[in-house]
């Protein structure tokens, strides 16, 4: 086991430190000069030469790969464009964007899961067809566009909730929820129309089954029949579904930050880029690069100690 | 006082006075309550459309860094809302040596910062010198004349410059002219922007990256019965239709300026006015005439037909119809011009006089141009647009159009902002469009992009005789002397074309209708110190 965790975890730094290779060399293959981007309109060679010194974009590039790497190991990982301590800004904002993609999700899960149940279980009637459009819409529909049109309606013509923003749980636990329930519907609609197709297929399945058949001919009630046995079953397909989807969702948690104006970190990471604000940029992806390796390194262990076959092999 | 120290004294106050002469267009300013019929307190939210940079007054660069500046960072300098340069935290007008090398700044007495020290001469001399020696100062290339910084006594300073510099006076109006507390700058060092303290009516609270900045009241404002609201907070919200439903829903109470777009549906809101801006910018088609190598890197031409011929580039021009321009992609809510100088500046008249400027196109004096020119048709000339959303994509398309008429084929490329910046500075161009935002002494809008040694001539363009006059321009106090200079200059500069004006910005700001006193003048930047909720 020790070997095991050992080979993971040494495999583990290897791709971390690929990454941090990758991004170094990625951010400074952008086009456009930072040092003119961070210089704003004065252009004056003095001022430029100025911000790459500032900046250490003036030394040669192992000289300031090394100091980074240096500096990111103690936790340090410099001053953003605003002269504010890019660790600090990285660190407040993945809560805010873990808060928003596990409400996605959540909402996803409920109305994409009795969405299709009900369609399942009615098929053919009035409210599969329903739910099945409602899915096929909310596929088609870009998360930007539904976003405004949320906002026109909910927060502009009937003020029922803040068009934009974020107030953290603790401070404020309604107000929080307040700011979150328009994103986290439109970010979760996307996910629950292919939910509720995935969950609807499962069903129909499983109602059409062996077992389900029995435990009707033994007497159970339907309702026993659909929310024991068969709905169950078909949670396991869905869930798996829910973990390839969170690709997607990630990407759909940039663009809803964006439009409902909310700090989190994929907004971070649009902003960095944008601004060509390497610091921040570096940091942003370093982190980002270093949670997946985490995340997967923990799967691999749990995994093994689930199934002591993988340690062995 | 001498006599000549009386006749420089008459001649600043004259420059000043006249250097920015009433017109009406130029300042816009939103509701005109009684003070019975405010109310005290309350926190406005401003919906800015870029993030400020850093919030330190010598390494700030943003233009909208400055909007925030203005209600926590007071100048020794300012502008009236008729762009006027008038003390602030100056107790006057600074009096100016014969040899105009000496400015003599007195100041107010009595004022403290936001930290409660006092405000005095040696605060201000340690914020100059900062400006002129800090690493990394942007500050330092606009006001290098200044050579040192003495005092007289504790409300008086004394610039000793190392040579004539008219445009002083408009840069102590800006950031360079911005004060910061000593101890705070011994506290925080280069660390400054993370907890600024300045003299202003708002002092700084916090700021969450890319999200907001807030300023709460100053118990030590040296005028606090003007400052009604509580707090003020700067939201970033860079999205422009997110800004504008954030209005119209009451989530912020004024909104940076709205898309071209969205104006009409604002201005059918009822709960919202808004704020028109003539600003003194420009937009404008830079020409790469001899930008080979590089800003500064030595000039030499291209060889294309833009760059070798002075009548293709008048064809093109001619082939420009400036209203249609601003009729079909913006809605017709810019100021077509034909100048750098915006049409409210008290300059304007003077240095535009006897330049003709013609709005509408010329395709038969252009067409007849190329063919004087002996180039076969279409002669092909790039278009490089500094930003890929759909106002960019317009512009592009519609002087495609244009040009196409009168056998000028424009081919367009687009790319984000700082790469175009990119490959401009580089002169990888044949035609860029890219404006500047604009500065209230003319050789802001002039120099920089026009002189041999200025640092924004992406053109390349190179003219000892303009170099002599804006130089001159800038050595010369009287505005006698700088109008017949800078209309000598502008007779070149329209005949040349480094740069065709196409229009002055006009910017349009949201306020709800329960906010009286913000106000925005030909600078664009809002002001929102002595706002207050109406009750």
């Amino acid at each position: 086991m020790g070997g095991f965790l050992l080979r993971k975890a040494g495999a583990a730094l290897v791709v971390v430190f690929l990454s941090s290779v990758l991004v170094f060399v990625g951010v400074r293959a952008l086009p456009g000069d930072p040092a003119i981007a961070l210089a704003g309109e004065n252009h004056d060679p003095a001022v430029l030469a100025a911000v790459r010194q500032e900046y250490g974009l003036d030394k040669p590039l192992p000289v300031q790969y090394v100091k980074w790497v240096w500096r990111a190991l103690h936790g340090n990982l410099g001053l953003d464009d605003r002269q504010l301590p890019v660790a600090h800004t990285i660190v407040s904002r993945i809560p805010i964007s873990l808060e928003l993609a596990l409400l996605s999700v959540l909402v996803g899960m409920v109305i994409g899961i009795t969405a299709g149940v009900i369609a399942a279980v009615r098929r053919g009637k009035p409210s599969d067809h329903a739910a099945t459009t409602l899915a096929l819409v909310g596929l088609s529909v870009p998360h930007f566009w539904l976003g405004l049109l949320a906002i026109i309606v909910f927060a502009v013509d009937l003020h029922w909730l803040p068009s934009g923003g974020y107030v953290s749980f603790g401070s404020d636990p309604i107000g929080n929820l307040e700011h979150m329930v328009m994103p986290a519907l439109v970010l979760g609609t996307g996910l629950s129309a292919v939910l509720m197709r995935q969950m609807r297929s499962s069903m129909l399945t499983s109602l059409g089954a062996d077992y389900v058949r029995t435990a009707r001919a033994k007497g159970l009630s339907e309702r026993s029949v659909v929310g024991k046995h068969a709905f169950r079953n078909s949670l396991i397909t869905v869930t798996t579904v829910v973990g390839l989807q969170l690709g997607q969702l990630i990407s759909g948690v940039v663009i809803t930050e964006v439009i409902f104006v909310i700090p989190g970190f994929g907004r971070l990471t649009i902003d960095a880029i944008t601004a060509r604000d390497y610091t921040l940029i570096q940091g942003v992806v370093l982190v980002t690069a270093t949670g997946y390796v985490v995340v997967n390194l923990l799967v691999d262990v749990v995994y093994s100690l689930l199934n002591p076959r993988i340690r062995v092999s | 006082m001498t006599g000549s120290l009386r006749r420089g004294t008459l001649f600043v106050l004259a420059l000043a006075m006249l250097g920015a002469l009433a017109v009406a267009a130029v300042a816009g300013a939103h509701g005109t309550a009684s003070s019975s019929q405010l109310k005290e307190g309350g926190t406005l939210t401003i919906g800015l459309a870029e993030e400020p940079d850093a919030l330190d007054p010598t390494l700030a660069r943003t233009f909208v860094g400055r909007m925030v500046f203005l209600s926590m960072c007071e100048k020794l300098y300012d502008l009236d809302s008729h762009l006027n340069i008038v003390p602030q935290l100056a107790a006057a007008l600074p009096t100016v040596s014969k040899d105009k090398l000496t400015y003599t700044i007195k100041l107010r007495p009595g004022i403290k910062f936001n930290d409660g020290t006092p405000f005095n001469a040696a605060a201000v001399q340690e914020s100059i010198q900062r400006d002129l020696t800090l690493k990394g100062s942007v500050r330092a290339s606009e006001i290098s004349p200044i050579k040192s910084v003495s005092t007289q006594g504790q409300n008086a300073v004394v610039l000793h410059l190392s040579s004539p510099y008219s445009p002083l006076l408009a840069q102590l109006a800006d950031r360079a002219g911005m004060v910061m507390s000593p101890k705070a700058l011994a506290a925080e060092g280069t660390n400054f922007a993370q907890n600024p303290v300045c003299v202003g009516p708002f002092m700084f609270k916090d700021r969450v990256a890319g999200d907001h900045i807030t300023l709460v009241k100053s118990p030590y404002y040296y005028d606090k019965s003007k400052v009604h609201l509580a707090s003020i907070v700067y939201k970033i919200m860079t999205d422009p239709s997110s800004r504008t439903q954030a209005l119209r829903a009451g989530d912020i109470q004024v909104e940076d300026r709205i898309q071209a777009t969205d104006v009409p549906t604002l201005q059918k809101d009822s709960g919202v006015s808004l704020i028109k801006s003539v600003t003194i910018g420009y937009q404008g088609l830079t020409l790469n005439i001899g930008n080979k190598n590089g800003v500064l890197k030595g000039y030499s031409t291209l060889g294309t037909p833009i760059a070798k011929s002075q009548q293709i580039r008048e064809a093109f021009d001619d082939a420009l119809d400036r209203t249609t321009i601003n009729k079909v992609v913006f809605g017709g809510l810019n100021q077509p011009d034909c100048f750098p100088i915006a049409q409210s500046s008290s300059w304007y008249a003077a240095a535009t006089k006897g330049i003709p400027c013609n709005l509408h196109a010329d395709d038969a004096a252009a067409t007849k141009l190329i063919k004087a020119s002996g180039l076969p048709t279409p002669i092909t000339v790039h278009l490089l647009l500094g930003g890929t959303d759909p106002v960019n994509a317009r512009l592009g398309q519609v002087i495609q159009a244009m040009e196409k008429q009168v056998g000028i084929n424009v081919v367009i490329s687009a790319t984000d902002f700082t790469t175009s910046l990119n490959t401009a500075t580089n002169g990888q161009f044949d035609t860029y469009a890219v404006g500047w935002s604009g500065r209230v002494d003319p050789d802001g809008n002039i120099y920089g992009f026009n002189a041999t040694s200025g640092t924004l001539n992406y053109s390349g363009y190179s003219n000892n005789k303009i170099d002599y006059i804006l130089n001159g321009a800038r050595k010369s106090l009287t505005t006698k002397s700088r109008d017949t200079l800078y209309n000598a200059a502008l007779k070149i500069l329209i005949a040349d074309r480094p740069i065709i004006y196409l229009y002055h910005p006009v910017y349009y700001f949201g306020v709800s209708k329960n906010v009286t006193g913000v106000q925005v003048y030909g600078d664009g930047l809002i002001r929102a110190s002595f706002a207050a909720y109406t009750k």
